[in-house]
């Protein structure tokens, strides 16, 4: 092959390998992203952590003050679980089930208890956000956010990130 | 009409006759002329003015209408043109560094399609639905175990 040919090859394989999307496999992570919204009506507050949400929150809900009370983001494989204590005493379970087709399988459970208050089955698109809410908690509602970010390929189960 | 002129100056019936005409024409005439002097012309130019719109022109168009009533030649119009861009950089640098433009933080917000799809729901609470945003397609599963809804009813 002519050396001229090199760069342009090289050059190629770069810029398809950048364009091309990099396919979810069979023992891939899920980084599983769990926050609690207080939603009230005391107050104009809108916690600037949640700016990716803005639009859902006041499109769905008739609240005036949305904080984030706490944060959690944990990477698991499919099959492994993430608990999240839900201020007020609830609990939420997040297991992803399987991964396919950029869609991620959650069996998701919110606790009160020792009874699950909802016990669902989902399929999120990767990077989606689900939400569940309605738990009442001081002077508002809590509002559960749900998010799974595919890892692909090999990944080290890191260390849980937390923001309370 | 000259043949007519000198006709006239020989023939004396043709003479009385043009006479006559001439005569003719300056009564309709003066009889016209008097009407008209009655009429109050002065509320025509206003009625009309009122009735037209007004037409704004941009001053873009001001500029490119006064251009080109200048026409001037290509070797003026080429640096004006090009001062003109270099002033219209130069503002716009000085307006973008101004004291009153910090520049803001772009929080980044990123188009995310949220659709779920949920499979199976079982449930122990007084109340559960199901909301959809349109826009993002985003999900919510709104679940409430009081019997009180509150203020904002259920779903809120």
């Amino acid at each position: 092959m002519n050396l001229i040919w090199a760069p342009v090859l090289l050059l190629t394989s770069v810029t398809v390998g950048a364009v091309t999307p990099t396919p979810i496999v069979a023992g891939s992570a899920v980084d599983i992203r769990i926050g609690a919204v207080l939603a009230s009506n005391t107050g104009q507050e809108f916690d600037p952590r949640l700016v990716a949400l803005h639009h859902q929150l006041s499109a769905l809900f008739p609240y005036t003050s949305y904080r984030l009370v706490k944060e959690e983001k944990e990477r698991v494989r499919p099959g492994g679980k993430v608990g999240f204590d839900i201020p007020g005493g609830r609990y939420l379970l997040v297991i992803p089930k399987g991964l396919k087709n950029e869609r991620v399988s959650l069996r998701v459970m919110l606790i009160e208890g020792t009874r699950p208050v909802v016990d669902t089955a989902l399929t999120l698109r990767n990077h989606a956000t689900f939400l569940v809410g309605g738990p009442r908690h001081k002077e508002g509602v809590l509002i559960i956010s749900i998010g799974a970010d595919v890892v692909p390929g090999p990944s080290d189960l890191a260390v849980p990130t937390s923001t309370q | 009409m000259r043949t007519v002129a000198l006709h006239s100056s020989r023939c004396v019936e043709c003479e009385d006759e043009l006479r006559r005409l001439e005569r003719l024409q300056n009564l309709v005439g003066e009889t016209i002329n008097a009407q008209i002097e009655e009429l109050d012309l002065r509320q025509v130019w206003p009625g009309v003015q009122a009735r037209l719109g007004t037409v704004r022109v941009s001053w873009w168009q001001r500029a490119r209408i006064w251009w080109e009533e200048r026409d001037p030649a290509w070797w003026i119009r080429v640096p004006a043109v090009g001062l003109a861009a270099a002033a219209a950089v130069l503002a716009f640098v000085v307006w973008s560094n101004g004291p009153g433009n910090v520049a803001q933080p772009v929080t980044p917000v990123a188009a995310v399609d949220n659709s779920a799809t949920i499979d199976s729901l079982d449930s122990t609470a007084n109340a559960v639905a199901v909301l959809n945003e349109p826009e993002t397609n985003t999900t919510v599963l709104w679940v409430n175990d009081d019997t009180d809804y509150g203020t904002e009813g259920f779903p809120p």
